[in-house]
């Protein structure tokens, strides 16, 4: 089932540490060899400081105790840097740890930076160093401490482009740490940035924007709130637009989070017609669901491709999260979704039909008799489904629903009827204020 | 320029003056030898006035006495023109018209004197060493100077009429006046002669002129050619007496005093260009040969007659052989720039090769590679395309490809990117609509010919001729282009340049190329995200008239291209634009359309007939109607089936629907002929559900031939009219049934189960049918909620209403100035509306108003130019169906709603 594990087109367009829990989840599925993920983790950690892990899983790998000189080298001089960066800070660091000294900052950043200056001698270069500072614990994998100086450098920086990356800084930090709450704030306040007008270059634009939204998948799909939300930053026109030109993949989160949201209708009309253009892009799974269910009325292969949707959401690292309950694990997601493709696939069936076999039906929707015949009462019974079942045939009959046409007539009569009434009363109106003139 | 010949120093004027006293001493004395003149003249000229032996006597001595007048006048003119004298000049040159008109009724021939044309001569070189004096100018009296002015315009207008005799007498002042031959000798030699020759420097020059008079006297006036070889004979003996004499300055005076001629009456075009051909091989520096060249490009660029005339192929050649030499100098000497910003300095072609630091010459190698393309161009416009010659030309086409490519390197290599980029659009210009098989064709006859023994033997030849050159230069850039394997892979470089370095219309053509050979090659959604990213639809019209041909072209190709891959509809969004005027060969410049109701100004046909698109790239029109028609006929067949109560609502297709009422009033119908007789016969079987009929008739047009892969194509197109067909039957035949079993129409249709239950499924969930499966039997069930005809007109009478009641709205509003009615709302809504049920009263408004904005010329290409249906496909939310459906969202009843739709859909096309 690898053929539609997206890592590969994921990755790229995420940070180096946001990878790893893609790693591991893509090791718990055992969808490659062991060998080959350990492989591409320590690969990815070359460019990190994270030495000590890199040579741990050396280790596994090779099933050896010993470690490449490099990485030793590398180590040290990691830990040099480290300690330089540190002296470098340390001023500020030592203002910043003292809480008396912070209760004196303002919401003013003009005054905050003569302030330093005058009182503690603390310059630019001085905040400057607390800038790669953070970005060296970051990479170090100290996450809280990178966040909480991001967050510090941010108040005192001036430069607004080291601004914005100290803020994807702090985005990751906090992805990485699974403060969701707080990483969503952070995602909306750096979609503002990306938005507003004054952004760089249209290329840098989207590409920011694909970012923005690979990075979200990690936030959306552990918030509470976030497969509404999910569709409230993909379905924008920009953003929309993005996904389509660069990253066409990133549509089946999209579908997942309309498929599993449903009060999203009005919306997912549009959507459809983005998915049936985009076929020759991209195609998956859910994809092609939607496209079975809604551009080409097939209920055989809707019914077939909900099967291979499930195999997608276990495999999928931020749709096939797992929850822990007692001793055996559930995919939430799973559920979710195959209840709601079975509704979309019933809701079209049945606008088409007048009378349908329940037994075909069921056999359609993956369900036993019994079981069918539960939930299409009780969709009967929520008035979600004007229909009655025939149990001598074994059949549902759908009651008609169409407009009479003689009411359709007086409508419009009536329609007529009130504004001519309004009309003449203007009229009269009109004359009787004219001779008072 | 021509003060240079003027102003040369005292002692010449002198000369001049004398001269011209001669000629005034012979003038006024020598009266018999004019009548003597005179009578030669007679006798060659005006035979036919002889009529008897008596009156002759009579008109003889009247003829006599108006010449007599004549040259009076001239020698008035003389004096004048010595003193400077412009009014009395103005007054004299009137008066010499004057007599003119008597002269000429007098000897009654269509011939003017000679003496005449030599005045004119003689005054338009008067006037423009006045005009080029401009210290002396300054200097007189203001109604000297008024005359002045005037002269200089009725002169112009004057000379116009006798353009060919005053050139002709310039060319071979002697050859028409043997009665001057003395006298006249030395003068011409001043005059036409100075432009090669320093008479000092060349003391045989008399013998010359002998021996030139007598070619000159066989030949005619088409001598060019052995005055030609008289000329560089001369050159060559000035340069050959001892090449060790050469020098820089030598070169460098002849080379001004050629290029002071340029442009002037009299210089033989192909003349200047042999000099100064000549001239590059006895440079004395590469700079300086270098700025020969460029000079060399120029004169031969000058060659070409006029605009809508080609350059001669030969001269064209020789052109390119230049460029590449000139790019071999630049090669070879780094330190050489070329530069057309800063007049550089006077010696600057002084500086030897050795010369470290850089050498500034003046030229512009992007223009010249321009204006060649423009020649290859234009030649390929005019030539015959069913001609040999014609194929001959193209095969010409590597050799600018391989002068644009080293022109377009050596660019980059200085760094010249935006210049770089213009190249690289000809280049793209040149491949773009090339299908692979053809570019297959270019490359291996590049391969041939590059082996470069042609262009070698010419250059050869030349560098023969002449006295081995001065500066040799070594053919250091490759003759010989280099093509990619495939002409994607050498579209994708040179766009991905363009893209980065050009401006903004190389690169929107660049883009536009782009999108036509992706469409090309069947990669029709690559093809419509380029054009729907680029927006070029939006601001096309603002662009040139060639750019918007080329988007024509794009466009046209993009809607084969989408029917190619199966998708009609989209098809048909790209072609109906272009069909929709009824000039689509106006449209993709392949041909002047003829239009009864507009006629053309000549003006406006040249300009068509110089945009005109050469016959090799032409896109099949045949092909282009075939698709566009049968895409029109998928689309609109089950939609008139679906309407049938309403034809006029809804039309997807005017064009189509024109033609098929055209059809369809025919008596009787023979079998079908062109392509539109095929389409409408299918038309007819379609429209029955007889799709196998509908499909022979269409496989059995011949322009599928042009298809590569026509066997899937015409498959596609068979599902897709089986697919129509029953869509059709189904709307035409809902009402004559209760249930209609799934078995039945597979095997009607041929068409598998799972087919027909999706295509029937389609519709039922866009309500187009009103009815519903019952799965059990299989069946369709049909329910009864078609309108009868009675129900039908209730509708339409409620419509009515409406738009009535809505007038009154609207009369007392504009009465009492709506007060309390809730009218701005409804208003709005009746916009939308009002339109489309008053027959279309806003069409022929908006037609109108763009033929005005357009202007003549331009209304032809707006059309095209609109953005197109697309729009249901485009990612542009905005346009299209999304601001269809938002019009009419607040309706209720369908039948308004299909009015209000016709509106907004011309709307979304309109733009």
């Amino acid at each position: 089932m690898a053929t539609y594990d997206l890592t590969p087109r994921i990755a790229p367009n995420l940070d180096r540490h946001l990878v790893f829990p893609l790693l591991e989840f893509l090791q718990e599925r055992q969808l490659y060899p062991d060998e080959q993920i350990l492989k591409a983790k320590i690969e990815l950690l070359n460019n990190t400081n994270m030495v000590d892990y890199a040579m741990d899983i050396h280790k596994s790998l090779y099933h050896t105790d010993d470690v490449p000189q490099d990485m030793v080298d590398r180590r040290v001089e990691v830990v040099a840097r480290l300690k330089a960066l540190e002296d470098a800070a340390a001023p500020l660091v030592t203002f910043l740890q003292n809480p008396s000294a912070v209760q004196e900052l303002r919401a003013d950043k003009q005054y905050n930076l003569q302030m330093l200056k005058d009182r503690y001698q603390i310059g630019p270069d001085q905040i400057e160093a607390l800038y790669q500072y953070a970005k060296f614990q970051f990479e170090c994998g100290n996450y809280s401490g990178a966040a909480d100086y991001l967050y510090q450098y941010r108040a005192l920086c001036t430069n607004s482009e080291r601004s914005l990356s100290a803020l994807w800084g702090k985005l990751a930090a906090e992805i990485l740490m699974q403060n969701w709450d707080i990483a969503l704030e952070e995602l909306n306040c750096l979609k503002e940035i990306i938005d507003s007008k004054s952004f760089s270059s249209p290329l840098n634009q989207v590409q920011s924007r694909i970012w923005l939204m690979h990075w979200s998948l990690f936030i959306f799909f552990n918030h509470d709130n976030g497969r509404t939300q999910i569709i409230d930053l993909f379905n924008q026109d920009k953003y929309l637009n993005a996904i389509q030109t660069s990253a066409p993949h990133l549509l089946r989160y999209l579908a997942t989070a309309f498929i599993v949201n449903k009060r999203r209708r009005p919306q997912f009309k549009e959507f459809i017609k983005v998915i049936q253009q985009d076929q020759c892009s991209y195609k998956d799974p859910i994809t092609e669901f939607l496209a079975c269910v809604y551009v080409n009325y097939e209920f055989d292969g809707a019914q077939k491709k909900m099967k291979e949707c499930e195999e997608v959401i276990l495999n999928d690292p931020f749709l096939g999260k797992r929850v822990e309950e007692g001793n055996f694990s559930t995919v939430p997601l799973k559920d979710e979704f195959l209840e709601n493709a079975r509704l979309f696939i019933f809701e079209t069936y049945c606008r088409i039909h007048q009378r349908i076999d329940m037994k075909v039906l069921f056999e359609k929707l993956n369900l036993n008799y019994e079981e069918g015949e539960r939930w299409i009462v009780n969709l009967i019974r929520n008035s979600k489904l004007d229909a009655k079942i025939d149990t001598e045939m074994g059949t549902v009959i759908m009651e008609p629903n169409q407009p009479n046409v003689y009411e359709q007539l007086i409508d419009h009569a009536k329609a007529l009827q009130g504004r001519t009434y309004k009309l003449v009363g203007q009229l009269l109106e009109h004359a009787q204020a004219q001779p008072a003139r | 320029m021509a003060s240079k010949f003027w102003t040369q120093g005292g002692s010449d004027t002198e000369e001049e003056e004398t001269d011209i006293e001669d000629e005034i001493e012979n003038g006024g004395a020598g009266e018999a030898t004019a009548a003597a003149a005179g009578s030669r003249y007679l006798q060659a000229n005006a035979s036919d006035s002889d009529d008897s032996d008596g009156q002759k006597r009579v008109v003889r001595s009247a003829k006599d006495k108006r010449f007599e007048e004549m040259a009076s006048t001239v020698d008035q003119m003389k004096n004048a023109m010595k003193i400077n004298d412009w009014v009395s000049l103005q007054e004299s040159f009137d008066k010499i018209n004057k007599q003119l008109e008597k002269v000429m009724r007098v000897t009654e021939s269509d011939r003017v004197p000679n003496l005449y044309i030599k005045c004119l001569v003689m005054l338009e070189d008067f006037l423009a060493e006045a005009l080029a004096n401009k210290e002396a100018k300054k200097k007189m009296s203001s109604s000297n100077h008024k005359a002045l002015n005037a002269m200089k315009q009725k002169l112009k207008k004057n000379n116009k009429q006798y353009e060919e005799l005053i050139n002709k007498s310039r060319e071979n002042p002697e050859s028409e006046e043997e009665k001057f031959e003395e006298e006249e000798e030395e003068e011409d030699e001043d005059e036409s002669g100075s432009e090669l020759e320093d008479p000092s420097q060349i003391p045989e020059s008399s013998d010359e002129d002998d021996e030139g008079e007598e070619l000159d006297d066989d030949a005619g006036d088409g001598a060019w050619e052995k005055k030609l070889s008289k000329k560089e004979k001369l050159m060559d003996r000035e340069f050959k007496k001892d090449p060790s004499e050469i020098t820089w300055d030598t070169v460098n005076k002849k080379f001004k005093e050629v290029m002071a001629a340029r442009g002037r009456k009299g210089t033989g075009k192909f003349e200047q260009v042999e000099q100064l051909t000549f001239l590059t091989k006895v440079a004395k520096t590469p700079a300086q040969k270098l700025e020969i060249l460029f000079s060399v490009i120029s004169a031969q660029f000058d060659v070409n007659p006029g605009l809508s005339g080609h350059m001669p192929i030969n001269v064209w050649k020789k052109c390119v052989q230049n460029m590449l030499v000139i790019l071999d100098i630049l090669v070879q000497y780094p330190n050489i720039v070329v530069d057309d910003m800063v007049e550089p300095d006077e010696n600057e072609t002084q500086k030897g090769a050795d010369h470290d630091g850089t050498i500034r010459v003046w030229g512009n190698l992007v223009a010249f590679l321009e204006r060649i393309d423009n020649e290859f161009f234009k030649s390929l416009q005019c030539i015959d395309p069913h001609t040999r010659e014609y194929v001959e030309r193209l095969r010409d086409e590597p050799l600018f490809l391989v002068v644009a490519q080293n022109v377009q390197e050596y660019l980059e290599r200085i760094g010249d990117l935006k210049s770089a980029a213009k190249v690289a659009l000809r280049r793209v210009e040149l491949v773009y609509y090339k299908p692979q098989e053809v570019y297959d064709a270019m490359r291996k006859l590049a391969e041939l010919s590059g082996d470069g023994e042609k262009d070698g033997d010419e250059t050869k030849v030349e560098e023969a001729r002449g006295p081995s050159s001065f500066v040799v230069t070594p053919e250091v850039v490759s003759r010989k282009p280099t093509f990619p394997d495939n002409s994607r892979a050498l579209m994708d470089i040179l766009v991905t340049l363009i893209y980065k370095s050009g401006d903004e219309r190389t690169k929107a053509r660049a883009m536009l190329c782009d999108i036509y050979h992706h469409a090309l090659f069947d990669e029709f959604s690559i093809a419509r995200d380029l054009l729907l990213m680029s927006h070029l639809q939006d601001n096309i019209q603002h662009m040139d008239v060639s750019t918007q041909i080329l988007f024509n072209r794009a466009m046209a190709q993009v809607g084969l291209c989408a029917f190619r891959v199966g998708l009609i509809a989209e098809g048909h969004g790209c072609l109906s634009e272009l069909y929709s005027g009824g000039r689509v060969k106006e449209l993709l410049a392949q041909g002047v359309s003829q239009n009864r109701y507009h006629e053309k100004t000549p003006e406006q046909e040249r300009l068509e007939r110089r945009r005109q698109m050469p016959y090799h790239m032409h896109i099949n029109l045949e092909l282009l109607e075939a698709v566009h028609l049968i895409s029109a006929m998928l689309l609109e067949v089950p939609n008139m089936a679906a309407n049938s109560l309403d034809v006029k609502r809804k039309v997807i297709s005017k064009t189509f629907r024109r033609l098929l009422e055209l059809s369809e009033r025919q008596t009787f119908t023979g079998p079908p002929e062109n392509v539109r007789d095929h389409v409408m016969a299918a038309t007819r079987a379609l429209c029955k559900g007889d799709f196998q009929k509908a499909f022979d008739v269409i496989n059995s047009l011949d322009v599928w031939k042009l298809l590569r892969n026509r066997e899937s194509v015409l498959e596609m197109l068979k599902a897709k009219i089986k697919e129509e067909a029953l869509r059709t039957y189904l709307f035409t035949y809902c009402s004559s049934y209760d249930t209609v079993s799934l078995d039945q129409l597979t095997k009607m249709f041929d068409l598998s189960d799972a087919q027909v239950h999706s295509m029937v499924s389609k519709m039922l969930v866009n309500e187009e049918l009103h009815a519903s499966w019952d799965q059990p039997t299989r069946c369709i069930v049909f329910h009864d909620v078609e309108y009868s005809r009675l129900q039908a007109l209730a509708f339409q009478l409620t419509e009515k209403l409406s738009i009535l009641a809505e007038s009154n709205e609207r009369a007392v509003e504009a009465r009492i100035g709506g007060g309390g009615l809730d009218l701005p709302l409804r208003r709005r809504d009746n916009q939308e509306y009002a339109p489309g049920t008053g027959g279309g009263g806003r069409w022929p408004d908006l037609s109108y108003n763009q033929g005005r904005q357009g202007g003549s010329g331009r209304t032809a290409y707006s059309g095209g130019g609109r953005p197109m249906a697309l729009g249901q496909a485009s990612r542009d939310r905005s346009s299209g169906q999304s601001r269809g459906t938002g019009g009419y969202s607040g309706r209720s009843g369908s039948q308004m709603d299909a009015s209000a739709r016709m509106v907004s859909l011309n709307r979304g096309v309109r733009g």
